[in-house]
């Protein structure tokens, strides 16, 4: 889920060694390396931005919080990375990555060209791309005006997300995302419940997992009972007889996210639940998305999904909210094991609406429940 | 015929180029310092990829994604039609084949903000690419509205109640993180929609950045550049503050900070060029014997505009010809690193009129500080 995007992500991002050690970025590396010898390339360019950098982080560390950032990731030698903010910013740009040549962007020939100028072969040099399509026009005619003919860009194929298995050490920090997400999705509750508004109560679940360290926090709400979600507006109006919300954290890059519905009268949330509930037992390792996406809006009968979920029943998370594999009628992706989902269902109708979700992880034979909706009413 | 100056600029545009329409996009990512020409045109902050068609006519229609936002597009936007949908291109096909638009005789602005494969399908939309000059959008929205203005005025309300917070919470052992996130969230409350907010602390801080884990210690110096947005205006206040008593070279510096400030204030009048402004404060660290240290790494620039309206007008640098007009709102800061300090902080939001820079804020900047022996009883 998206809401609109902020001007600076500003949770604190210092590389922590002792959570992800220097071998951890050896090991990512690999398939990298690999890609470059199949291909031939000299090197890989992973671009990221500041709204979507899974590539990015994952093979780096860096998030940009703000604008962009480009790795220039050699076969042989040592790598840089150009990140769209000042010389002044430069020094704390460095405490995010384990690349020590951590350049400004913005003084482009002088960061990019004598980089290139490196790269040992002969005329045109092969160099692959990774999350290109997401750069902005006038970055990529620079980029093209640089390398001339000397450098041919080719899209390297299968590093997205969705293509990545959580190894243990990943998956403990996720674990500790959906720990913060379920704090916060429980402050939330707690406050509406105590008589704030749903804008003052999402607030609250926000300040709670900023309290806890998380690097970002996106968060809707509804403030007509659960038929739509808006981005924060600051009106802040009087309680509700509903809470409907969206809060999605992150924490050591990996995010975590949670519906919460809570109402004086429960509506549809029974419903969403039950279904919510089919989706959890029908999710197993190869099991594809148009069987889970059955499963269901099998419990929801005639009803349509709420719209917010854009016809899905969910997706894989990580180092993104979105890591692909969609769970919608025409998917034929199927669950592999250490992929990390986010499942959700709702329904509304003209008077208001429900959610639910739940943060699953999938193993060697079946799920394991991270977090849930409903975790957050029973604290 | 419509009543919005801007609108009203644009089609004046249109009829000296002889073209149908104005296609404004923006990728959705809200930098302070830039334009979001979508939010120019339609008051609408977008979750995604956005655009506003403008035809001749006046009549303007805004497309936003993704679908699931459409109501409330529809009932914040300015414009007389709107459309949510899941894939922009696809969007602006559509609606410019409802208003009969030759896509041959659009131009566009902004494009070069968007991600390559949408921009690329919107020039193969309209049959090829026919930009706007450059800053087309910043020149139109230069001059704040009285609106606008107003909006200015809160921000900078909620900055300062922002700050007043921060001098009631910041203690030694807090991370910086965790005062970030009550200042931000404290704001929040306040009804800032955004904030551009750096906040750390270092005993001889090299510059401000964005806040990390470092617990805060006695001694240290508090630098924040809080800049909350409400109702899309950016506004920016830059303080310097000591937790615990200040050090008597603290005391003595901090006034070239503020006298800079001041003599800057004072030349930005309209008419005046922003290099002049520039010098003025330049002139004040010079003549307190500061002239090398009046260039990057320990300066930037002396304000700046402030998005997402316009970015005009601009950097106020030493090399900037851009002519101050009343009405003009940005950022000013002297900020500055001396070597017997360190980097400090002075710095309000200003509005230009015949008497010079107006701050916007209550409380100009002053050397603050927390006293330990309060925290401690």
């Amino acid at each position: 889920m998206k809401t609109v995007h902020p001007s600076i992500i500003i949770g604190a991002y210092n590389w922590d060694q002792t959570r992800l050690p220097r071998d951890e970025f050896q090991i990512r590396g690999r398939d990298l390396e690999r890609a470059m010898d199949e291909n031939g390339w000299k090197a890989i360019f992973v671009y990221g931005d500041a709204d979507e950098h899974s590539t990015l982080a994952y093979c780096t560390g860096f998030v940009p919080r703000v604008r962009w950032a480009l790795a220039l990731l050699p076969r042989e030698g040592e790598p840089r990375l150009l990140a769209s903010m000042s010389s002044r910013d430069v020094p704390a740009m460095k405490l995010m990555t384990w690349i020590p040549d951590v350049v400004s962007g913005w003084q482009w020939q002088a960061a990019f060209d004598p980089w290139i100028a490196g790269l040992k072969g002969d005329a045109p040099i092969g160099v692959g791309t990774i999350g290109f399509e997401r750069m902005q026009p006038r970055l990529l005619r620079a980029v093209e005006k640089s390398i001339g003919d000397f450098i041919r860009l080719a899209p390297a194929k299968g590093f997205e997300g969705a293509s990545r298995a959580l190894r243990p050490r990943e998956l403990s920090l996720l674990r500790e995302s959906c720990a913060v997400v379920k704090s916060a999705a429980a402050a939330m509750v707690k406050a509406w419940q105590s008589g704030a508004g749903a804008e003052a109560a999402v607030l609250e679940g926000e300040r709670s997992a900023r309290a806890l360290a998380a690097q970002d926090v996106r968060t809707l709400v509804s403030l007509d009972g659960g038929r739509t979600l808006v981005p924060f507006r600051g009106e802040f109006k009087p309680e509700g007889d509903a809470l409907v919300a969206h809060v999605a954290v992150k924490v050591m890059g990996y995010w975590a996210e949670l519906f919460v519905s809570a109402a004086k009268d429960p509506g549809a949330y029974p419903q969403v639940q039950r279904a919510l509930d089919a989706l959890k037992a029908a999710a197993r390792p190869g099991q594809v998305g148009e069987d889970l996406h059955a499963a269901a809006v099998r419990v929801l009968g005639t009803r349509a999904l709420h719209p917010v979920l854009t016809a899905s029943v969910g997706r894989r998370v990580g180092l993104s909210l979105d890591e692909g594999c969609g769970l919608t009628a025409e998917s034929a992706a199927p669950m592999t094991p250490g992929s990390v989902y986010s499942l959700h269902v709702g329904l509304r109708d003209e008077k208001g609406g429900a959610l639910a979700s739940a943060m699953v992880v999938v193993g060697a034979r079946g799920i394991e429940v991270l977090c849930e909706s409903k975790d957050a009413l029973a604290l | 015929m419509t009543s919005d100056p801007r609108i009203q600029a644009m089609v004046a545009y249109l009829e000296g180029q002889g073209c149908e329409a104005m296609l404004a996009v923006n990728n959705g990512q809200n930098l302070f310092l830039d334009p979001n020409v979508v939010f120019v045109f339609s008051g609408v902050r977008p979750i995604g990829e956005g655009a506003v068609l403008i035809e001749r006519s006046g009549r303007t229609t805004l497309v936003v994604t993704p679908a699931w936002d459409a109501e409330r597009v529809a009932a914040a936007s300015r414009t007389e039609l709107t459309l949510a949908c899941d894939d922009l291109a696809q969007g602006i096909e559509e609606v410019l084949g409802k208003a009969r638009v030759n896509g041959a005789r659009v131009v566009t602005l902004g494009l070069e903000t968007v991600f390559e494969r949408t921009a690329r399908a919107i020039t193969n939309l309209l049959g090829g690419s026919r930009p706007a000059p450059q800053g087309f959008a910043s020149r139109i929205a230069r001059v704040r509205n009285a609106q606008e203005i107003a909006a200015g005025r809160k921000a900078a309300w909620i900055a300062e109640r922002g700050y007043e917070r921060m001098l009631e919470v910041a203690r030694p052992g807090m991370r910086e993180y965790e005062l970030a996130a009550e200042l931000y969230c404290h704001m929040k409350g306040l009804g800032a929609e955004d904030n551009f907010l750096l906040m750390s602390a270092s005993q001889h801080n090299l510059a401000v950045c964005a806040a990390g884990h470092r617990r805060l210690d006695a001694g240290d110096i508090i630098l924040s550049e809080i800049t909350p947005c409400y109702q899309g205006q950016f506004v920016q206040i830059c303080r310097t503050t000591v937790l615990g008593e200040p050090s008597p070279v603290l005391k003595e510096k901090y006034p070239v900070l503020q006298a800079a400030m001041k003599r800057g204030q004072a030349a930005a009048v309209p008419g005046t060029k922003v290099r002049e402004v520039a010098e003025a404060i330049n002139g004040v660290f010079r003549a307190a014997g500061y002239g090398k240290y009046c260039q990057p790494p320990y300066m930037r620039v002396r304000g700046h505009g402030l998005g997402i309206t316009s970015d005009l007008p601009g950097d106020i640098a030493g090399d900037s010809e851009v002519v101050l007009e009343e009405g003009m709102v940005f950022v000013m800061h002297p900020n500055q690193y001396l070597p017997e300090t360190g980097y400090l902080m002075c710095g309000e939001p200003v509005v230009i009129t015949p008497r010079g820079a107006q701050s916007l804020s209550a409380r100009e900047a002053e050397l603050d500080f927390i006293p330990l022996e309060a925290l401690a009883a």
